[in-house]
């Protein structure tokens, strides 16, 4: 057992194990907190293949400003808390039903396929790669996000406004 | 771990996502769902980007997370605003539409 | 004349037309009264004139001269075509009509002085268009033209029955007419189809041809004459087809006078005439039309003597006479009914008129309310008479030599049985209108007639102003001139009549003008025995022997039952089926919308669903 499988089995465990607690939790707020958890997760998943600045993107908006974005609106509307499964959820049965069906059939499909078993060797910076590749080939995508950015904000903010 | 592993995990976390969105009856608790899913995509993205030594799937997987936030954002503003107007935050309240 | 009598008769067919598209489409003209009347008769003098002129010229010809037009054309000869076909019937028929439309419009000048101008010019635009669709019908040289111009007429006929449409009654009995005469055309339209379809032509020359000739396959062609001969019974008012006849007189008198004497219900008698040939090869046929024509003159006759509505009585007369003409044909003398025709045509007319300017004096119809108008209506009492002499048979009167011949024909086609009704029918016909003439004009030791000014609240009763005194003299005197000239010069019939025909037949008419004379002048018999004498039968006459009810338990039966089957059948099952299916639709509806339930997870489950329908799909193999 190489240090590689254990260590990707390790962040599997933990991510696949937040992931269920995210959903599966009666405590909204404790929703959140697994969540960030499993962001983490995926961020060790992203170091895994060798993508550090993907996962420190990772660790700074995601487990970082979403978790923090929506602590803050559960604390503006309304907590749920409740004592059984069915006070925070419904219609378990139906979802664990179709999600089950969506994931055997995913799973079948990616079992059909060849798929590769190396990592291709890498040659220099990723992250250099990735800023070349941005700011030269993406540059025109990468612009428009940021109009999408501001476009969020402007309406984030709308929608937020106090009431008058 | 071939890429096997890394599509599979991806599925996992993306049927688990599913199912939140699904079942969860607060509106927060869906859009937690959501960001599981769409982390999900991005651990395909990153896996496919790395085992064909093709960093556009890196580029697309920052893209990715940029949008999502925005997404979130907006979600979250759209929460509360309903919070607001209905006094409600549960999804199975929000039934106006019915036919 | 040197012109051509098609071109004559052609011409004499369409100045009416002319008069009455005139009168429809220039509506000032129509909206002035008297002068589109005189328009009106205008065209009808020309008219007549015409008529008289192909008469005479037709008088040199020998075959009939036919023009026509093509209408539907077909690959070889046309399918239908419309024009003229003037022989000697047509022509005579001609002389009648054009004279008798003339002496009505006419007459009606005066008549309908009182109404107002657009009614006026509304009354002349239809004698105007009966006119022209009379001739139509007597011109016609095929089934088609003759169809077209016999529904025409009876829309004509509806038209001025109605005349005074916002009376009720008038109403009514105008559609009471054209119903009744409908269910006759039904049969003749079926008749004319199934003609068609056995010989492959409308034509009247053609057939005759084909009939002469023999190659009219027989069989199936007693079913056809049977359906012209219903056509035939509905407009000339044969039993029991009859009713109409008497509601009729709620048109003016002039319009009775016209068409319910003269021209149209003896259309019937004329179309029998002109497919004589064809009869002649359906004796079983020609039978039914004897013995129902029979029985309608005497059954008529009997009606005739118990009315007091004076119109009603020249009514069933007429109703009577039309059997007469019927039972000569029947018998297989078609000339002999068709001269009775003619000589009907005009002392009915003139009886008519003479009726109306009585009406027009003294405002009533009711004779009883009637009495000692001799005095002071001569000229009019004078003219009535000759029309009753002539009704009754005396000889050197016109009706005289035509029911002789009738009555011959009658006895010569072996058909005793109805030749007696006949001669019971000549009988009660002399007794009925001596009734008549004694009640209204004579009854000296009656009380003086109630009514002693006429209706127009001036004077006394007096004899009608000119221009309706005039037709009522030069019909009196068309009489008088063809009674004298046809018992001076017999003519010699088709058949030999036995040489006590004569005496007896004028024997019987004297019979019953002396009982008339004995009941209500002399007051030797009283009337009220000879009423109870024949009592049930007198019940009976006034019920019009039920053949009103019949028709009205039969129409409740059948027509409103069925009716009444037909909106069950569209309101249970026809809506039903409509209301079910919309039904159907709302469940649905109602069911399906469930399906949006307005929350977000069910759409997403939704949406879900179908991406794993589609992974399932795809197979996951590359």
């Amino acid at each position: 057992m190489s240090l590689d499988v254990l260590a990707f089995w390790a962040f599997a465990v933990v991510l696949v194990g937040a992931a269920l607690a995210v959903v599966l939790s009666k405590n909204l707020f404790h929703s959140v907190l697994w969540l960030a958890l499993a962001l983490t997760g995926t961020a060790g998943i992203f170091l895994m293949l060798d993508a550090e600045f993907i996962a420190g993107v990772q660790v700074l908006l995601y487990a970082g400003g979403v978790v923090t974005v929506v602590v803050f609106a559960i604390v503006v509307t309304e907590r749920l808390v409740g004592t059984k499964l069915s006070h925070t959820s419904r219609n378990v049965f139906r979802g664990a039903l179709v999600a089950t069906a969506f994931l055997l059939l995913v799973f079948r499909w990616i079992t059909l396929t060849p798929l590769p078993l190396e990592k291709v060797a890498v040659t220099g910076d990723l992250t250099k790669a990735i800023g070349a590749s941005v700011l030269t080939r993406y540059i025109l995508p990468f612009e428009l996000l940021a109009v999408i950015l501001l476009v969020a904000l402007l309406g984030a903010s709308y929608f937020a406004r106090p009431e008058d | 771990m071939g890429l096997q592993a890394y599509l599979i995990l991806s599925a996992v976390i993306f049927s688990i996502g599913l199912f939140g969105v699904m079942t969860r009856r607060n509106t927060v608790g869906i859009l937690l769902g959501i960001e599981l899913m769409l982390n999900a995509v991005n651990i395909n993205l990153v896996a496919f980007a790395r085992f064909n030594a093709d960093v556009a799937g890196m580029v697309l997987t920052v893209f990715a997370i940029c949008i999502t936030v925005a997404e979130v954002s907006l979600g979250l503003a759209l929460v509360i605003l309903l919070f607001r107007t209905r006094r409600t935050a549960l999804a199975d309240h929000i039934d106006w539409l019915k036919g | 004349m040197s012109a051509a009598p098609d071109l004559l008769v052609l011409t004499a067919l369409l100045l009416p037309a002319g008069a009455f598209l005139l009168l429809a489409v220039v509506t000032p003209l129509r909206r002035s009264g008297r002068l589109g009347a005189l328009v009106s008769v205008a065209a009808m003098l020309a008219s007549f004139a015409a008529a008289v002129m192909a008469w005479r010229a037709f008088g040199a010809a020998e075959e009939p001269i036919t023009r026509l037009w093509t209408w539907l054309p077909q690959q070889q000869s046309a399918l239908a075509s419309v024009g003229v076909l003037a022989d000697e019937q047509s022509t005579v028929m001609l002389l009648l009509v054009t004279l008798v439309a003339l002496l009505v419009q006419v007459y009606s000048l005066g008549y309908l002085a009182d109404e107002p101008a657009p009614a006026l010019g509304r009354y002349y635009m239809y004698q105007s268009l009966f006119a022209f669709s009379m001739m139509g019908l007597v011109l016609a040289p095929n089934f088609l033209q003759l169809f077209v111009c016999w529904e025409l007429v009876g829309v004509c006929s509806y038209l001025l029955i109605g005349f005074w449409y916002r009376k009720a009654s008038a109403a009514r009995a105008a559609v009471k007419a054209f119903w009744t005469t409908k269910l006759g055309d039904v049969g003749l339209l079926i008749g004319i189809v199934l003609l068609w379809r056995l010989t492959g032509t409308f034509d009247f020359a053609e057939l005759k041809t084909l009939a002469t000739a023999g190659t009219i396959p027989v069989a199936g062609l007693g079913v056809i004459t049977f359906c012209v001969y219903l056509g035939a019974a509905g407009k000339s008012a044969q039993f029991p087809l009859h009713i109409w006849l008497p509601d009729a007189m709620e048109g003016p008198t002039p319009v009775s006078a016209l068409i319910h004497a003269a021209t149209m219900v003896t259309a019937g008698v004329y179309l029998l005439t002109r497919t004589a040939f064809l009869f002649a090869l359906t004796p079983d046929v020609l039978h039914i039309v004897a013995w129902v024509g029979a029985f309608t003159a005497l059954m008529a006759a009997v009606l005739a003597c118990v009315q007091s509505d004076i119109k009603r009585v020249l009514a069933y007369s007429t109703v009577s006479q039309l059997g007469y003409m019927m039972t000569a044909i029947g018998a297989g003398f078609a000339s002999a009914g068709f001269l009775h025709l003619l000589t009907h045509g005009i002392f009915k007319a003139l009886l008519f008129l003479g009726a109306g300017a009585v009406i027009h004096a003294v405002g009533t119809n009711d004779i009883t309310r009637m009495g000692g108008l001799a005095k002071r209506m001569p000229q009019t009492a004078i003219v009535f008479i000759i029309g009753t002499l002539s009704l009754a048979g005396i000889p050197l009167f016109a009706g005289f030599a035509s029911k002789e011949e009738v009555l011959g024909a009658v006895w010569a086609g072996g058909l005793t049985v109805p030749f007696f009704m006949l001669l019971t029918g000549a009988f009660l016909t002399a007794f009925y209108m001596l009734r008549v003439v004694i009640l209204a004009f004579y009854g000296s030791d009656r009380p003086p007639a109630p009514v002693e000014h006429d209706a127009h609240g001036h004077g006394p009763a007096h004899d009608a102003p000119a221009v309706m005194t005039l037709p009522l003299w030069v019909l009196a005197l068309a009489a008088m001139a063809i009674g004298i000239y046809f018992t001076l010069h017999h003519v010699e019939p088709e058949f030999v009549s036995p040489a006590w025909l004569t005496p007896v037949a004028v024997s019987v008419a004297t019979a019953g003008i002396l009982l008339a004379w004995l009941t209500y002048q002399r007051r030797t018999i009283n009337e009220e025995q000879l009423a109870s004498m024949f009592g049930p039968i007198r019940r009976a006459a006034l019920a019009g022997f039920w053949v009103d009810d019949a028709f009205l338990f039969v129409y409740r039966l059948g027509v409103l039952a069925f009716s009444k089957v037909i909106g069950w059948t569209d309101r249970y099952l026809v809506d039903g089926v409509v209301n079910a299916v919309s039904a159907w639709t709302v469940m649905a509806g109602g069911g399906l919308r469930r399906v949006q339930t307005g929350r977000v997870q069910d759409y997403v489950v939704g949406v879900a669903v179908g991406v794993i329908l589609l992974l399932w799909w795809l197979g996951g193999a590359q």
